[in-house]
């Protein structure tokens, strides 16, 4: 082990390239790993924030809000089902808003979410024509007392606060109150409008106790069938996209893993190729293969740690020169810790390779080729 | 040349593994490569490929033709332009439908003429003449939405039929059918009860004689502050979500670019080294440095070409799949382009190895120091 650690040390040049290689390895891991992170969370901040335990759809709305309407008449059902604590409405509707100082081609991308229960770090529903913004809303210039006009129609909503990680659609969010969502639908999309007491979704919460999978079923039974009720994992998965997202990237993601595993599997085969007379003649005067192979594995997670620290110092910089808005780009620490961990295994995996290697040496033989 | 190819015949599964991380590395780049352009494609297919040279949204729509709403007014102020030729509404909707059997998600598009708006070329069938019929997009024949196929839009049961195909006209990775504008409406009354007229939203237009589409582009937002007209082109490029896309991707290409030649590059620099005594015995005794070079650099491309070879073989299968709603295609032109790049890239991170071999000093055989670090 510690010859290993002293190679490291003297020369430390000979590891440069395998070093850079899983840094940018790294790179590509963290940067797929944020990809994906910012995609998600831009696209289901909404949905996210909701203090609810079901979402409820219109049967026919594929789980889309802009396809799904729920009259007076089934929301009153969904009330009277046993184990229902709370029913709230929630409708959304995209448009662009015009922001005083902004110039006229220069839009800000609104969610206009109405809301009856508010979503967690969401205030009770505003007064008429007011309403909360999410923080990326700031970039466009938007601040507290900032009338937006929203829509081609320019109603006008007044920001009194402000909101984190309510996105949706990749869109900023802007919550208003039942009624004042309802104006600006119908005053912006006629093909879309909404009657009184109508809401694109409900969101329920549980009474204590009540397992929410089971309540939705029950639901859709009381509806009969008018709705199909979803719990809230279940409704950010359906988002569009989100689950195709997930799965391609992590796709890629393992492929590129399995790229670093053989990349270590290269390096630490050859090294070990070229120091097999040196570990026969560690292994001649009593070194046990056990501790040869554990020098390697030292040298490769220390390569993979240095590697990796490289890799994220180059993530986060990429991530600061990204331009606000130009890629969807978030660097958690779960993901870095993440991508780390899995690494870490792939360096141990692909070290793995030189172990045979390592346990066939004869010590004889060895030094008998030394030189 | 001989010694290049014997040393691998004999070191097979040295040379396999940098082989196999290559032809990893070809395999990810190739099917990102198709990935990003099958996403294009269902993206904004239905922009690139219909027939209206120039189209015009709402500045509200923020170039998403979903999200854009032309108002009366602006209608008026775009036909006025004296630079229009022809000029049609357009109108696109997501619905509901049922699709052979199943619930699916369908994005309608509805034009008032061909040529604007219509789809650019048909593979098989004809335009919608009669309210209900469609064109649908080719790949999704198999999905229910081949020719004479009808799909029925929920709630509300509105027959669609499938009268026409063409190729990649779906828009926001949704199977897309188009169709007369008249049915488009109807498609909107049919599912919303408490819907009132939908107004267009977009404005498909054709330059006038001697009018080029960026001249009419230019000339219809001069007009009018709320228009926000685009050659076709631009519209399907400039559509939100399309610049993000291609700079994800380019951010991921460059570093798969970079990975591959590192690791080649340190591939040969370490067996160099391996064999250092080997190739100062073989300069003393008479061996010309560029005949070792020579073999380096084989043994280099032979590495890169059974690497793209396999990670080609990898990709060819996979590139004619769906990724959910994304048709995808072998897309020849970038494997070959890449495949000229990576070639020159293992060449050069040789370049190294190279350069130890060239500083060999026979000599130095008679004791034993071999390549100079």
């Amino acid at each position: 082990m510690r010859i290993a650690l002293r190679e490291l040390r003297r020369r430390p040049s000979r590891f440069a390239t395998a070093t850079t290689i899983l840094a940018l390895i790294a790179v590509l891991l963290l940067f797929l790993g944020g990809l994906l992170d910012g995609l998600v969370r831009d696209a289901t901040g909404a949905l996210r924030a909701q203090d609810a335990d079901l979402v409820v759809y219109s049967s026919t709305a594929r789980d889309s809000f802009f396809r799904s309407r729920i009259t007076p008449e089934e929301r009153a059902r969904v009330e009277a089902v046993d184990g229902v604590e709370a029913v709230g409405g929630l409708g959304v509707a995209l448009l662009g808003g015009r922001v005083p100082g902004n110039g006229p081609r220069d839009l800000a991308d609104l969610a206009v979410f109405g809301y009856e229960l508010p979503p967690d770090g969401v205030g009770d529903p505003p007064a008429p024509g007011e309403g909360y913004a999410d923080e990326v809303l700031r970039d466009d210039g938007i601040e507290v007392g900032t009338e937006v006009l929203v829509g081609p129609a320019r109603t006008p909503v007044t920001v009194v606060g402000f909101v984190a990680d309510t996105n949706f659609s990749g869109q900023g969010s802007l919550w208003v109150a039942a009624d004042t969502w309802r104006s600006v639908q119908n005053a912006n999309r006629p093909d879309a409008t909404v009657g009184p007491g109508v809401f694109q979704s409900l969101v329920v919460q549980a009474a204590g106790g009540v397992d929410p999978a089971t309540l939705a079923g029950a639901i859709d039974d009381a509806t009969g069938g008018a709705t199909r009720t979803l719990t809230l994992d279940e409704a950010v998965a359906a988002l569009p996209g989100v689950e195709q997202q997930q799965s391609v990237f992590n796709q890629i993601i393992g492929v590129t893993v399995v790229v670093a595993i053989v990349v270590v599997a290269l390096f630490f085969a050859l090294l070990t190729v070229e120091r097999t007379a040196l570990y026969g003649v560690l292994k001649a005067i009593g070194a046990r293969s056990r501790t040869l192979f554990a020098g390697v594995v030292t040298q490769a997670l220390l390569v993979t740690v240095v590697a990796s620290a490289i890799g994220t110092a180059l993530a986060v910089a990429l991530d600061l020169a990204v331009p606000a808005g130009a890629i969807p780009f978030v660097l958690t620490p779960s993901r870095v810790l993440a991508s780390v961990a899995v690494l870490l295994l792939a360096s141990v995996l692909g070290c793995a390779f030189s172990l045979r290697r390592v346990l066939r040496i004869d010590p004889a033989a060895a030094i008998g080729s030394a030189p | 040349m001989f010694l290049a190819l014997r040393e691998m015949r004999r070191t097979k599964a040295r040379f396999g593994l940098v082989v196999a991380a290559v032809a990893l590395l070809v395999f990810l780049i190739f099917i990102q490569l198709t990935l990003q352009n099958g996403l294009l494609t269902a993206f904004v297919g239905a922009i690139r490929n219909q027939s209206a040279p120039v189209l015009v949204y709402s500045v509200d729509g923020r170039r998403n033709l979903q999200g854009s709403v032309i108002t009366p007014p602006l209608e008026a102020a775009i036909t006025a332009v004296p630079e229009v030729g022809r000029a049609g509404r357009i109108g696109e909707g997501t619905f509901t439908a049922t699709v052979d059997g199943d619930l699916a998600d369908v994005a309608l598009v509805g034009y008032e003429a061909e040529g604007l708006g219509s789809p650019t070329a048909l593979t098989a069938g004809r335009f919608p003449e009669r309210d209900g019929e469609v064109v649908a997009n080719e790949a999704d024949a198999d999905l229910g939405l081949g020719l004479g196929d009808t799909v029925a839009l929920e709630p509300g049961g509105l027959e669609l039929t499938v009268v026409g195909q063409a190729e990649d006209i779906n828009l926001q990775v949704t199977p897309t059918l188009f169709t007369t504008y008249d049915t488009y409406v109807a498609a909107v009354r049919s599912v919303n009860p408490d819907a009132r007229d939908p107004l267009p939203n977009a404005i498909a237009l054709t330059p006038a004689e001697g009018v080029t589409p960026d001249q009419l582009s230019a000339a219809v937002n001069a007009a009018d502050p709320e228009a926000d007209a685009l050659p076709r082109a631009a519209a399907a490029d400039e559509t939100p979500g399309v610049a993000q896309v291609r700079q994800s991707f380019q951010v991921i290409f460059l570093l798969y670019a970079l990975v591959v030649p590192l690791v080649t590059g340190l591939f040969f620099l370490i067996i160099t080294f391996q064999k250092a005594n080997a190739l100062t015995l073989l300069r003393a005794v008479g061996a010309p440095a560029r005949r070792l070079v020579a073999a380096l650099l084989v043994q280099v491309v032979i590495v890169m070409a059974a690497g793209i070879a396999l990670g080609t073989a990898l990709y060819a299968p996979l590139s004619v799949q769906r990724v959910g709603s994304i048709p995808l295609r072998f897309e020849t032109r970038a494997v070959v382009v890449w495949t000229v790049v990576l070639m020159l890239l293992g060449v050069l991170s040789s370049l190294f190895s190279a350069r130890r071999v060239l500083r060999i000093d026979p000599v130095e055989a008679t004791t034993g120091a071999g390549v100079q670090v």
